[in-house]
């Protein structure tokens, strides 16, 4: 049963010259699915999450979330979603739980019940000890936790996540991604922006990617790198910088795809690695450059979108 | 509307905590009030200073300058009538009169004789001193003339001499009917005009008020934008709350904070300075919660209208300051003339000011503030739907 159906959604910011920040975006979130739109900054997918949190009005197309559509019902799409902002959308000066009761509030909750709610929410994000805390008193991570918190409060059907692990430590990092698992094992729907492809990878049951507004690609991980076809990847890191070499292997026979990022590291998409590894070590001879590492692994998510974009996601 | 009280109280909660906020909304206030009350407190009256430089030194002139002396406008400076000219010149006074020699003299004659006014031809006050003196001069002529009447008469109908004795025997009369003249007239205040002008610590603690109140507005605006940038108004608007909903709790919020702020300031004004606030109790509450949702409504629509913290900074400062000097804030509109008090009036700042000089000077009772407070709060009502309308969380 699709639980989110994203028909033909348009928007584009001062039109008519304005940028086209969601281009005919169309796509399904099944009941219980995590879902992650991958793709680089500027990619659309803040903006997507902005529609289907009612924020932004669509210039064309719709989306139905748990049957409710986002321009013609967005009370009732409000009441089913919690979203968790990319910033830290809290009151600095107020303590974790006084954060927690004033959204509560917000979200109609009140007395006992929203005390009770509270203290479960908690309970969840490991802030028990520190609730009595003002938030400006918290670690970078502990913030990201009550973040999510004041999105959980109303125990919404679907959560949106934006985002949510950027500038944040590996352990918190690591928090937030079992949170989001534990929650969806909860029966959470759980829609999740990223530029990160690990996370995508980790989290989701279903990815889409999107490029320049545009969704490109959509499917489970394995249905992904299967449009990448019979490829592997090799990378490799080189003694110093060669331009010119990201070009010549281009231009080899087998090559799909070079991501060429200035710190000396690249990896290519290639056919088949025996044949053309010898090549390549030809190839950097002949500008004066060694190769001092490399290794093969089989394809995954960057590799997808460079073959679908002709660029690396961190580019 | 559940959520705007909640929203109150959060905005209630932070302002406690804020130290920076006690500090401007409270403290400094109370400070500049106080130094600007000690500054202006030697102006304490309306009164205009007139060099006068007796010449004669009769008896008559000494009457004159003793009438003079009565007058409520004027504040007599005696000077040389060498000096006269450079202390107008140099605007040390506002105006300068010469009795000549042989002014009681003449008077004895029944001769005419002019006295001379000397003033600075650009200056107002020169011209209110003029008003005041030649009031004075033609109550001392009616006086002369109806005693020398009265003499003349008698004289006639009785045959006794007109002498010494008889004229002052009906001068002394005619001075007991103009003390309980048989026309008076009652003079009352219409608009904001009044005869009664503001000065010390009734213009600096009104004054005061205003302008800090409405320094509130880059507090007020500035939150928003801070919420706005950090996506909390973002964040309520998913929660399902709309935006009239946030404009009014923050707007409530607000409207308590600065009503705070107002009642400290009068306090003070009422016991440390004498400053009759609590002529009318209502009509002071009906113009402190008027001033105070002006600044709310206000600021909300700044923040409405504006995104980024360095527009509303310049907006705000610029357009308390310029509603606060403009409305008589700063000072009283009754020295700069009807043209500009008439401009000043299409602000809501001036008839809050009105409205206070009133109830501070003139005795306004609640309805007597009604027609200002009425204006203002037409404002009140159109700052507010335009901020409800172009208010946007993102």
């Amino acid at each position: 049963m699709e639980a989110i159906v994203v028909e033909g959604l348009r928007k584009q910011f001062d039109p008519p010259k304005g940028p086209v920040a969601v281009d005919t975006v169309s796509f399904q979130i099944g009941e219980g699915e995590i879902f992650s739109l991958l793709g680089p900054n500027g990619a659309g997918k803040t903006t997507t999450i902005s529609i289907l949190s009612c924020l932004l009005r669509p210039d064309g197309g719709d989306a139905r979330v748990g049957g409710f559509s986002v321009t013609r019902e967005p009370e009732k799409v409000k009441a089913l979603i919690g979203v968790v902002p990319q910033d830290i959308a809290l009151y600095e000066d107020m303590s974790g739980r006084e954060n927690l009761l004033f959204w509560g509030r917000m979200y109609g909750m009140s007395g006992a019940a929203l005390n009770k709610r509270v203290d479960e929410v908690l309970e969840l994000i490991g802030l028990v000890d520190r609730q009595k805390d003002r938030v400006d008193k918290y670690s970078g991570g502990m913030k990201r936790r009550v973040n999510i918190g004041a999105a959980l409060l109303h125990n919404p059907r679907f959560l949106y996540f934006d985002e949510p692990t950027v500038g944040i430590d590996p352990q918190s990092r690591r928090s937030i991604l079992d949170g989001v698992k534990d929650l969806n094992a909860s029966g959470v729907t759980v829609l999740y922006t990223t530029h990160y492809m690990e996370e995508a990878q980790e989290l989701s049951h279903r990815i889409g990617i999107m490029d320049k507004g545009a969704m490109i690609a959509t499917g489970t991980q394995d249905e992904l790198v299967r449009l990448v076809g019979e490829r592997t990847r090799i990378d490799l890191t080189l003694d110093r910088e060669a331009e010119t070499l990201a070009a010549r292997w281009r231009e080899l026979p087998g090559v799909s795809s070079v991501s060429a990022p200035d710190d000396g590291s690249m990896w290519l998409s290639v056919q088949d690695a025996n044949v053309l590894m010898p090549k390549l070590f030809d190839g950097a001879r002949a500008v004066g450059a060694r190769i001092i590492e490399i290794s093969l692994a089989e394809p995954n998510l960057e590799m997808v979108f460079l073959h679908l974009t002709g660029r690396a996601l961190r580019d | 509307m559940r959520h705007a009280w909640h929203i109150t109280a959060k905005e209630l909660l932070q302002n406690r905590r804020d130290g920076l906020a006690a500090l401007f909304t409270l403290v400094l206030p109370v400070i500049f009030t106080v130094f600007l009350g000690i500054i202006f407190g030697g102006i304490e009256s309306s009164t205009l200073p007139l060099a006068i430089a007796d010449a004669d030194g009769s008896a008559a002139a000494q009457q004159l300058v003793q009438q003079l002396e009565e007058s409520p406008l004027l504040e007599l400076e005696v000077a040389e009538p060498g000096d006269i000219d450079k202390d107008v010149r140099d605007q040390k006074v506002a105006g300068g009169l010469v009795i000549p020699a042989g002014f009681g003299a003449a008077l004895d004659e029944g001769r005419p004789i002019s006295l001379t006014y000397i003033r600075v031809e650009t200056s107002s006050g020169a011209q209110s001193v003029w008003q005041a003196v030649e009031v004075v001069v033609s109550r001392s002529n009616a006086r002369l003339l109806a005693a020398r009447a009265a003499a003349e008469q008698v004289s006639i109908k009785t045959g006794r001499p007109l002498d010494d004795a008889l004229l002052a025997s009906a001068a002394s009369v005619t001075d007991a009917q103009l003390a309980a003249p048989a026309i008076t007239v009652e003079m009352t205040d219409s608009g904001s005009s009044s005869a009664t002008m503001a000065a010390g610590f009734d213009q600096s603690s009104s004054g005061s008020m205003v302008n800090w109140v409405l320094f509130s507005l880059l507090g007020i605006a500035a939150g928003v934008v801070w919420e706005r940038r950090r996506g909390l108004l973002q964040r309520l608007s998913i929660a399902g709350v709309k935006g009239r909903e946030i404009v009014g709790g923050k707007m409530l919020a607000m409207v308590i904070i600065t009503f705070l702020q107002q009642l400290l300031l009068v306090l003070v004004g009422q016991l440390v300075f004498g400053v009759d606030y609590f002529n009318s109790p209502l009509a002071l509450l009906l113009t402190m919660v008027s001033l105070s949702m002006l600044a709310a409504s206000f600021g909300l629509l700044i923040s409405a209208v504006f995104r980024s913290e360095q527009a509303v900074i310049a907006t705000t400062v610029i357009s308390a300051q310029l509603l606060a000097a403009l409305g008589g804030a700063w000072f009283p509109l009754e020295i700069t003339g009807a043209s500009f008090s008439r401009a000043a009036h299409f602000l809501p700042s001036a008839w809050v000011m009105d409205s206070l000089h009133g109830i501070i000077l003139r005795d306004w009772g609640l309805t007597r503030v009604l027609y200002p407070m009425g204006i203002v709060w037409i404002w009140i009502a159109a700052l507010f739907v335009l901020a409800v309308w172009r208010f946007r969380p993102d």
